[in-house]
């Protein structure tokens, strides 16, 4: 990705800082695929809150924040403060959030996101209960190009038309009339001239405006290119293992500034794992009936992961890869794999679902399903015979909260007493079925958990690299020290679920970005059973936002 | 007196039956001659058709008329010199109704003047803003007087042509170029132009931010666009002061004329120095071959072009006064006014509002270039335009290479020279007192050769508009 380079002249610092700290990754890049916006439940101390996070699609940006609490008295305020993930820099001072019209529980603020990458918005409520604080992860991307509208591309074709037509004619009255003492008229030669000179201005301004347009071209091809796009990579099956290749030159070179330097490409920090893996790989087959599968591929180099390939039906598969960096961002890779047939799985058309080393996967926690998609109304029966049913579905609309929250019950209808599947209370899974749209949930949302992490954690010295991982890798994955030294943050429910038996409830904040047809599954974990329950549902278009 | 007055008559007589008989040599001959006396009539347009010989001579006369009357020019003013020295084509010749068109004229010269020097400061202002609060609204107060100074040159020139148009003398009229159906100072609609384009930029601009981001660079098409209004309205200004200089005979009334237009040059020149400033702005640029070939590429044709139809005696000198006076107006007051950044990433917690730089030592080249275009009369531009441009270079690199020096000394860190403040965004670093040349890797021999090329172009296109803005007068 390259740098803008007038933006060197005068902020050129700020980015040889930022490639010195190698914390910094240079160009956007975010979780999840075609799903920009934020959804966040937690605690701000005392205060449950639930945060959405609008964000632009381009950076520079006004990011709009809405932040609902939902529980107990109304606070007294709420402030803002979006920060860029920089052990340099100094955050801006809070903004305070404006009281919504009509509900005392909500607060809207609009956040200026200055810097491609990791950011984080810091929401502080302020109320009876005292103050309390909580951090947001955001990966802010160029993530859409914005059409110019047939209206004011027509007003702006007719203004520049008016404008041209008037530059020649002013160029023509100056030179027919300009010098000419008042009282007289301009003879036929200086008319003559007049046309000549409102030719030339024609041609002269016509000149400027095609340039101008080759100019936005320009700044427009280099926009394309500088949108965000995952790390490239490719997956493929060898002796029976799933192979996944971080193939991007600028990952394969990190370590190489000079090569970085010379070909202007993106630093990248080190992987960082979220909630216990370097990578959350997902299969969804893209033929037939869907199959899904959620694996953990190990790595000694992190450029190439390898996992042990579960007995899946062959085809053709989307693979999504859920990393975290050092910095806080998240990304996902997105690729695609042919998997062969194998014994006992030819034809597609094995159904059943499990987890863990037996079913041929390497990684204690993975798992995957072959069975068909139902709607949300219908009760799924899980492997282990306990049920998990959608609480209260209704019709889903594009960008509106979509209640995805759900029951697990064991057999005979006992509360289920769910465990945490990899720290979480659940993770649940949405694909778009043409695939444009990719999300990985879990009951804190849409951001990950190692991502707030880092962010909550870093300190002036994290411009080393491979410092904060460092002792990130030394913090409890349930209670991270940065996590208790902010006033409440150890209270949030997706961090307590990572310690805690969960109940048989499981939730997730969430709104479908757009309108279609969407695969969802939700995971859960009941003793050693990892269940994945799968579901189809519709989404209609937003009206109007 | 009488006897002077008489040889006066006789004068006027003269000429005004050459003209009415065509022959304009003689007409030539006598403007020279005034010229020669102190006139700063110009007098060497050997190409000039017959009604600016005509003008010219008449202009010419009325001096003569003023030098034979001396102080005492017994009610022969202007309007009644032009209507004698015209004589027989008065019929053709309206008379000038000259203080109602100097009073709407007048006003409108002020309030362009004023909306002139309001979009240069609120520029700088506003740009002071970027690197010092960062976020901002449609409602900044830089941005309020961006938008007053577009609406009171647009109104106040609006309201001039529809006047003229409409409720103006044959007079008046006369006195105007026409558009479209409508009479109005070239001034005027220059600066219609200008304002049409600064609302025009509003809706693209904004359309831009949200597709391409909110970008902080100067540089972007919509900013162009806004820019080129903004110069527009001042090369409005300046078109009205030029115009209201040419017309001015009277040597007092000739000088606060040029002034004025010099005043008018030296805020088009802050406007272009302020376009420039990413490249060629600051100490740490000086020593680096780009910041001569942006120089060269945008300055001279402004600097010549100003020299050339000014009527000062250093009129390109007084124009490059009245940008550092401005430049280091906004210096020393914005320095003053307490700040703090509002967006992240704060790299360097400013306090105060960060200042525009130092101005530019263009004073030194526009003094070469006041004594190169008083030394070389017109009839050898190509020659002077060489000249001017290898003087123009030259000048740039002597006073700003030893400049850079003490700009990026601890002694310039203080609050006359404004040396080492950096916006919000930079983190501070060994690059403050550093020369850059990152950005440009080209070599010093070819930076040098483009420099000079363009400074000689340029200076041409200054000598040609120069010689077109001296006879200006609508």
């Amino acid at each position: 990705m390259t740098l803008p380079r007038r933006r060197r002249a005068r902020g050129r610092v700020v980015l040889v800082l930022a490639l010195l700290a190698s914390l910094v990754v240079a160009p956007p890049c975010g979780a999840h695929v075609g799903s920009p916006d934020v959804w966040f439940e937690g605690a701000a101390g005392p205060y449950p809150v639930a945060v959405v996070i609008r964000l632009p699609g381009v950076v520079p940006g006004v990011a709009a924040v809405t932040v609902r609490i939902t529980g107990g008295a109304p606070p007294t305020g709420v402030t803002l403060i979006v920060n860029h993930f920089d052990a340099t820099a100094a955050a801006p001072p809070p903004e305070a959030a404006a009281r919504v019209a009509g509900d005392p529980m909500s607060f809207s603020g609009h956040l200026w996101v200055m810097e491609p990458g990791s950011n984080s918005v810091t929401v502080r409520v302020t109320g009876s209960r005292g103050s309390g604080v909580v951090v947001v992860p955001v990966s802010a991307v160029a993530t859409r190009r914005l059409p110019l509208s047939p209206v004011l591309g027509t007003v702006l074709v007719a203004i520049a038309i008016f404008l041209f037509c008037g530059a020649i004619s002013i160029v023509g009255a100056a030179t027919r009339e300009g010098s000419l003492e008042p009282g007289h008229a301009p003879d036929r030669r200086r008319r003559r001239s007049a046309r000549v000179a409102m030719g030339i201005t024609g041609v002269v301004v016509g000149a400027v405006l095609l340039g101008g347009w080759r100019w936005w071209d320009a700044v427009d091809a280099s926009y394309r290119a500088e949108m965000f796009r995952p790390l490239a990579s490719r997956a493929r099956v060898a002796h029976g293992a799933l192979q996944l290749v971080i193939t991007d030159s600028a990952w394969q070179h990190r370590g190489d500034t000079a090569w970085l330097d010379r070909h202007d490409a993106s630093v990248w920090s080190p992987l960082v794992p979220d909630h216990g893996k370097l990578v959350h790989l997902f299969l969804v087959r893209t033929t037939g009936t869907p199959v899904f599968a959620h694996l953990h591929p190990a790595t000694a180099d992190t450029d190439t992961f390898l996992d042990g390939l579960p007995h899946l039906p062959p085809g053709r598969y989307r693979v999504f890869a859920d990393i975290v960096h050092e910095s806080g961002f998240e990304q996902t890779l997105t690729t695609t794999a042919d998997l062969p047939a194998v014994d006992g799985s030819a034809g597609g058309s094995v159904a059943g679902s499990s987890a863990g080393p037996a079913s041929g996967a390497t990684d204690a926690d993975d798992a995957f399903t072959t069975h068909e998609p139902v709607p949300p109304d219908s009760t799924v029966h899980l492997d282990d015979g306990s049920t998990i049913t959608w609480i209260d579905p209704h019709p889903l609309v594009a960008d509106v909260p979509a209640g995805l929250r759900f029951v697990v019950r064991a057999p005979g209808g006992a509360p289920a007493g769910l465990v945490p599947y990899m720290g979480m209370a659940g993770h649940a899974v949405i694909v778009r079925e043409d695939g444009a749209v990719f999300v990985h949930l879990h009951p804190m949302g849409t951001a990950s958990a190692a991502a707030q992490q880092v962010l909550v954690m870093r300190e002036p010295g994290d411009s080393t690299r491979g410092r904060l991982a460092h002792r990130l890798a030394g913090a409890s994955p349930t209670a991270p020290p940065g996590m208790t030294a902010m006033p409440g943050m150890a209270a949030m429910p997706g961090m307590a679920a990572m310690s805690a038996v969960v109940g048989d409830t499981v939730s997730f904040p969430y709104a479908f970005p757009s309108a279609g047809t969407y695969d969802v599954w939700v995971q859960v974990r009941r003793g050693d059973h990892v269940l994945t329950a799968p579901y189809v549902v519709h989404v209609a278009a937003a009206a109007t936002r | 007196m009488g006897r002077l007055r008489s040889a006066a008559r006789e004068l006027l007589g003269g000429v005004s039956a050459e003209l009415w008989d065509g022959r304009s040599k003689k007409a030539i001959r006598l403007t020279r001659r005034a010229s020669e006396t102190g006139s700063a009539t110009d007098c060497s347009e050997h190409q000039a058709d017959s009604d600016s010989q005509l003008w010219r001579a008449t202009r010419v006369v009325t001096e003569r008329v003023r030098i034979l009357n001396g102080l005492d020019n017994h009610g022969l003013d202007a309007d009644d010199a032009m209507t004698v020295s015209i004589g027989p084509t008065t019929t053709a010749a309206p008379r000038l109704r000259a203080a109602t068109r100097v009073d709407a004229v007048g006003f409108t010269l002020g309030a362009v003047m004023l909306s002139s020097v309001l979009i240069v400061t609120g520029l700088i202002w506003d740009i002071s803003w970027h690197r010092t609060v960062g976020r901002d609204t449609f409602w900044t107060v830089p941005h309020l007087q961006e938008q007053f100074a577009a609406a009171l040159a647009g109104l106040s020139c609006g309201w001039l042509v529809l006047r003229t148009t409409f409720a103006g003398s044959h007079a008046e009229k006369a006195a105007t170029v026409g558009f479209w159906g409508f009479r109005g100072p070239l001034g005027a609609w220059v600066c219609i132009w200008g304002t049409l384009l600064m609302i025009t930029s509003a809706p693209f601009d904004d359309w831009w931010h949200n597709a391409y981001g909110l970008d902080v660079k100067i540089v972007s098409p919509p900013h162009m666009v806004l820019a080129l209004g903004m110069l527009a309205i001042q090369l409005g200004a300046l078109l009205f002061a030029l115009s209201a200089q040419n017309r001015s005979d009277d040597g007092a009334a000739a000088r606060s004329a040029g002034f004025v237009f010099a005043v008018a040059g030296g805020i088009v020149v802050t406007m272009v120095c302020t376009l420039i400033e990413e490249n060629a702005g600051v100490a740490n640029q000086m020593h680096s071959p780009l910041f001569y070939m942006v120089t060269a590429g945008a300055l001279p044709a402004f600097l010549v072009a100003l020299g050339r139809a000014g009527r000062l005696r250093w009129p390109t000198v007084t124009t490059a006064l009245v940008y550092s006076g401005i430049q280091l107006a906004m210096l020393w007051i914005l320095e003053l006014v307490p700040a703090t950044p509002k967006l992240a990433p704060i790299y360097n917690p400013v306090t105060h509002m960060v200042p525009p730089f130092f101005p530019l030592l263009i004073v030194v080249p526009a003094a070469a270039i006041d004594l190169l275009l008083r030394r070389w009369q017109r009839g050898h531009d190509w020659t002077l335009a060489v000249g001017l441009g290898l003087a123009f270079v030259g000048c740039m690199i002597a006073a700003h290479w030893f400049w850079a020096e003490f700009m990026l000394s601890p002694a310039a860190r203080n609050a006359v020279f404004g040396a080492d403040h950096w916006g919000y965004m930079n983190a501070p670093g060994p690059w403050q007192h550093r020369y850059w040349h990152e950005d440009d890797h080209i070599p010093w021999g070819r930076g040098l050769a483009i420099a000079l090329g363009l400074a000689v172009a340029t200076s041409r296109v200054g000598l040609w508009c120069g010689n077109g803005m001296r006879r200006l007068v609508r």
